[in-house]
């Protein structure tokens, strides 16, 4: 390979990274916007659903790497598991929000956050108890096909990787941009007690805010199962972080820097793991997190929650 | 049945004060640890005690930077980390530079020796046990001011994700520098310690003793800091940085503070633990002790010393007994009635999903904690609510120092310049305070009286302009700089804090006239005893001032104070500054008209004392009684100035607070009649 090809396969991966870790970065995103809130939980969201991705695909027949798919079967298989795992992560974000977090909205200092990492501890834990701790061998129906570009591969799954991730983050910005609710949420974010006069009804756009975070991190869980064919108890953590760093390094509160924020992070990752060696790579984007938020607090993009003080 | 049983048996206590009494219960617990390992001697047990006791000593660290200054710290585990690894790299035969004569002075002095094991003379470090509590506690402390010192200035959530990275990059960098810590594999060999001889080696008891003398240390440690005007400095950051600040409290230095104190508990449990294990690994210190300790500190309460230890030892008896006995259990119930479930189940594994619930119950239940770091105190008695409030101008005064005012202005405001983005808050005011004189500040919402009070008192910037008090300078220094000059203020939305107590608001305000530091507040210093006794006794007499109002309730927390008197609170706080010039904004915004005068008799008290005051106020009467000089500011331009009947009449001023079309109406009124 020449360093061309090392470059444009590192370009390729790195994508294939940030999608899911914009994806991700989006639910922090859109929770500390509404809330100014670091929802810990989400890191732990994200591996439930890659959890209920792999048993979903496994109760519609996948098994293993050995059942390859094609045409109208791949699609139907791909859209159920995409409904089931986004429906049910959706569902624990709201339960959470509604039962563990609501309680907590106006007391003051830590606690919310301290809830949500009793929450991702419960859910990590939970797992671990009932699935274990072993790397399990997701089901992948795609079929083995790939590109190569020059000494680069591109393969399938890259593919629809992208473009799983560009069609959900469209309708999340149609979403947020141009429905009624998505305005209801980015007047909350501006000022909730404002929004409340104005007839919004907060508790539904916060409830709302978990909904579309959560699923949109159980669709990560799934994306990330489809991508290395693996789904493992302590995936959370890592990409939880490097998610978290994402949305700080866009701007948090600000969609589209989360999107940008992701892919950065992604393209980071796989040129850091080039040159200083995967061992280092966390070293490398907690150092990054560090420095953004030292000197450009507000991201790339700009923060757009509201400041309370 | 059991609240008869105790009342029967606390029946003998009655006597005795509550004093003596926790002193008896504080002996008889001392007694009990001290004789536990002769009572018991089961090695296993003694050895969970001693666990217990380092990770006491880790939660009462946690505490001091969570539960006293109120920064979430996810990565704390990283300053045991680096206690730990500092202590095994220099006695473990892991980095072994070769021998040369410059190393024979340290031989010398016993930090290493020469070791041959075939090949080269090499040098074997062998830091003493005892030399390396205090120098890890240092060493961490310098990792926590580096770590710091650029993080601190973020909000406190995004410190809480800062430090849960460095809490995980600190083992990464344990795994991936095998050279010097032998990485995944663990430093091998870690010397125990030995004293007059006597080598530890792996039997538990010794440790047990060190830990318990190690733990007790801390917690004095821990409550001579919390009583003192470092812990209220904390506690004060904890509650509200706006009004830490502008009371005289340097953010960033006791934030620092906070941080290297609790990061130099880790460094000394870090050299126990490893000693005692003769190891030490990357796992030892990643994110679930981390939060194993958050755990801890939340179980027990945030920011108490002895609820933070009992945390760490139900926890610590949780999982090295409860969770084992209950295993047992269900597996004796399992064989019973057959079920493989419960045979097969181990709910040591489950040590984890307990925490997590541990911490969910404690947030939705019980915020305060087991043991709360706020006592509850009783609500005054009918007749101490209904008295006979004192009314009229300050009371008391014989005990309160009179200013000398001196002469000419004590605040020179020129052409000052505050800008929000295009908005201009504040368009070139000058303002003049001559010493021992009353200015008010009046004017419409919006025109930029409380900015001006927050460009003086540095909260705000401002774009050009001069602010000069006793011909010193004041912008571009910072809130706490400002008070400690003599400018004291008070908040338009009263900024108390409002978990503490009256009299700790109140120390509080005293803060920048007092010197203690960590060393002399803990080891009480003869300085520090006086110091102390004066800001008490300082702080009386200006509650005294308040006639009964205050003094009855120096002991209950603000939050629960009606509003006149979180008020009073307030400007008694800005007072023990001992400041040269007090800034109230709208002291009387919100009290009826019997508080109103009350107030205002007060503040003319304090002209009359000497003190200089720069006032906002609404109420014209109120400004009228007091202010021998009024300003009056429009859209942030100063429209009017002069004595109080003539700004009244002031066509600009009527213009402003009326508007075109009703001053019209007022004026012809007046030529009517």
């Amino acid at each position: 390979m020449t360093s061309m090809d090392v470059f444009l396969q590192q370009a390729i991966n790195g994508l294939s990274l940030g999608s899911m870790y914009a994806l991700l970065a989006l639910g922090f995103t859109l929770v500390y916007g509404i809330m100014e809130l670091i929802n810990f939980s989400h890191f732990n969201v994200f591996m439930v659903g890659s959890m209920i991705a792999m048993l979903t695909l496994e109760a519609l027949g996948v098994v293993g790497q050995e059942t390859v798919m094609t045409g109208l079967p791949l699609a139907a298989v791909l859209i159920v598991a995409f409904a089931v795992v986004m429906l049910t992560c959706g569902a624990l974000g709201v339960g959470i929000e509604r039962f563990l977090l609501r309680p907590l909205r106006n007391v003051k200092g830590p606690a919310a956050m301290i809830t949500t990492i009793g929450i991702s501890y419960v859910l990590f834990n939970v797992v671990l108890i009932t699935l274990g701790s072993d790397a399990k061998n997701f089901p992948n129906p795609l079929p083995p096909i790939k590109f190569e570009i020059g000494g680069a591969v591109l393969r399938l799954r890259e593919i629809l990787i992208w473009a799983i991730a560009i069609i959900l983050m469209g309708g999340l910005t149609y979403f947020v941009q141009f429905t009624k609710l998505g305005k209801a949420m980015r007047a909350t974010a501006q000022d909730p007690e404002a929004a409340r006069m104005m007839g919004v009804k907060v508790d539904r756009v916060v409830m709302m805010a978990f909904f579309v975070s959560s699923a949109l991190a159980g669709a990560c869980g799934l994306i990330f199962g489809l991508y290395y064919n693996l789904a493992k108890v302590d995936i959370g953590f890592a990409a939880g972080l490097r998610a978290f760093t994402a949305a700080v390094l866009g701007g948090i509160g600000n969609v589209p820097g989360a999107m940008l924020g992701g892919v950065l992070i992604g393209l980071i990752e796989s040129s850091a793991g080039q040159i200083v060696g995967t061992a280092w790579t966390d070293v490398v984007i907690f150092g990054l997190l560090v420095l953004v938020l030292v000197f450009r607090p507000a991201g790339l993009l700009g923060r757009l929650a509201p400041n309370k003080s | 049945m059991l609240a008869q049983a105790v009342t029967f048996m606390s029946k003998p206590l009655e006597g005795i004060s509550p004093t003596r009494r926790r002193a008896l219960g504080l002996a008889l617990l001392a007694i009990a640890l001290l004789v536990m390992p002769i009572v018991n001697n089961n090695d296993g047990d003694i050895d969970t005690a001693a666990n217990a006791m380092s990770y006491g000593i880790l939660a009462l660290g946690l505490n001091i930077v969570v539960g006293f200054a109120g920064l979430l710290d996810l990565g704390y585990a990283a300053f045991f980390a680096i206690g730990a690894y500092y202590y095994g790299i220099f006695t473990a035969f892991q980095v072994m530079p070769l021998w040369s004569e410059y190393w024979a002075p340290f031989a010398y002095i016993g930090l290493v020796e020469k070791f041959n094991q075939g090949g080269p003379d090499l040098v074997h470090f062998t830091l003493s046990f005892w030399l390396a509590l205090p120098t890890a506690a240092v060493v961490s402390a310098g990792c926590g001011i580096a770590f710091g010192a650029p993080t601190l200035r973020l909000r406190g959530d995004y410190l809480a994700i800062v430090t849960l990275g460095f809490g995980e990059i600190v083992p990464i960098v344990a795994r991936n520098v095998d050279s010097v810590t032998n990485g995944a594999a663990g430093l091998n060999g870690v010397q125990g310690p030995s004293l007059f001889g006597y080598h530890f080696g792996v039997a538990s008891t010794p440790y047990y003793y060190v830990g318990l003398a190690l733990l007790a240390l801390l917690i004095f440690v821990s409550i001579r800091l919390r009583d003192s005007r470092i812990g209220r400095a904390w506690m004060a950051i904890r509650e509200d940085e706006t009004a830490a600040s502008a009371m005289g409290i340097d953010l960033v230095r006791f934030k620092l503070l906070a941080f290297a104190i609790g990061a130099g508990f880790a460094g000394v449990a870090g050299v126990f633990f490893v000693a005692k294990l003769q190891t030490a690994t990357p796992e030892m210190f990643n994110f679930s002790v981390s939060s194993m300790l958050l755990v801890m500190v939340v179980l027990g309460g945030m920011g108490s010393v002895w609820g933070v230890v009992l945390g760490a030892v139900l926890l610590q008896l949780m999982q090295t007994w409860l969770l084992p006995q209950v295993t047992e259990f269900a597996h004796a119930i399992g064989d019973l009635v057959g079920s493989a479930y419960l045979q097969g189940l181990d709910l040591v594994q489950w040590t984890q999903l307990f925490f997590g619930l541990i911490l969910i119950f404690m947030m939705l239940f019980r915020r305060e904690g087991l043991i709360p770091a706020v006592k509850k105190i009783p609500a005054l008695s009918f007749e101490a609510q209904t008295a006979n409030v004192t009314r009229g101008g300050f009371l008391n005064l014989a005990n309160i120092p009179r200013w000398d005012p001196g002469t000419g202005n004590a605040l020179e405001i020129r052409g000052v310049t505050v800008k929000f983005g295009g908005l201009v808050a504040l368009n070139g005011i000058d303002i003049t305070v001559p010493a021992g004189g009353v200015v008010a500040v009046i004017g419409p919402n919006g025109s930029g009286k409380s900015t001006l009070f927050n460009v003086i008192t540095g909260l705000v910037h401002s774009d050009g302009g001069s602010i000069k008090y006793n011909g010193r300078e004041l912008l571009g220094l910072k809130p706490h700089d400002i008070l400690k000059l003599g400018v004291a203020r008070t908040f338009q939305n009263i900024r108390l804090f409002s978990n503490l107590t009256v009299l700790e608001n109140v120390m509080i305000g005293r803060h920048a006239r007092l010197r203690s530091n960590p060393v002399s507040a803990v080891l009480h210093t003869p300085g520090n005893v006086t110091e102390e006794r004066g800001a008490r006794h300082a702080v009386d007499n200006i509650i005294a001032m308040f006639g009964n109002r205050l003094t009855p309730r120096l002991r209950q927390t603000v939050s629960g104070l009606s509003y006149a008197n979180r008020r009073r609170v307030e400007i008694a706080r800005a007072l023990a500054s001992r400041p040269g010039i007090l800034l109230l904004d709208e002291p009387t915004a919100g009290m009826n008209p019997a508080e109103t005068l009350e107030l205002a008799d007060q503040i003319k008290s304090l002209h009359e004392l000497g003190l200089t005051i720069l006032i906002i106020e609404h109420k014209l009467d109120v400004v009228t009684k007091l202010a021998s000089n009024v300003i009056v500011l429009d859209h942030g331009e100063k429209i009017a100035e002069g004595t109080p009947d003539h700004v009244r009449r002031d066509e600009h001023v009527l213009t402003a607070y009326l508007g075109r079309a009703a001053r019209a109406a007022v004026q012809e009124t007046v030529d009517a009649v």
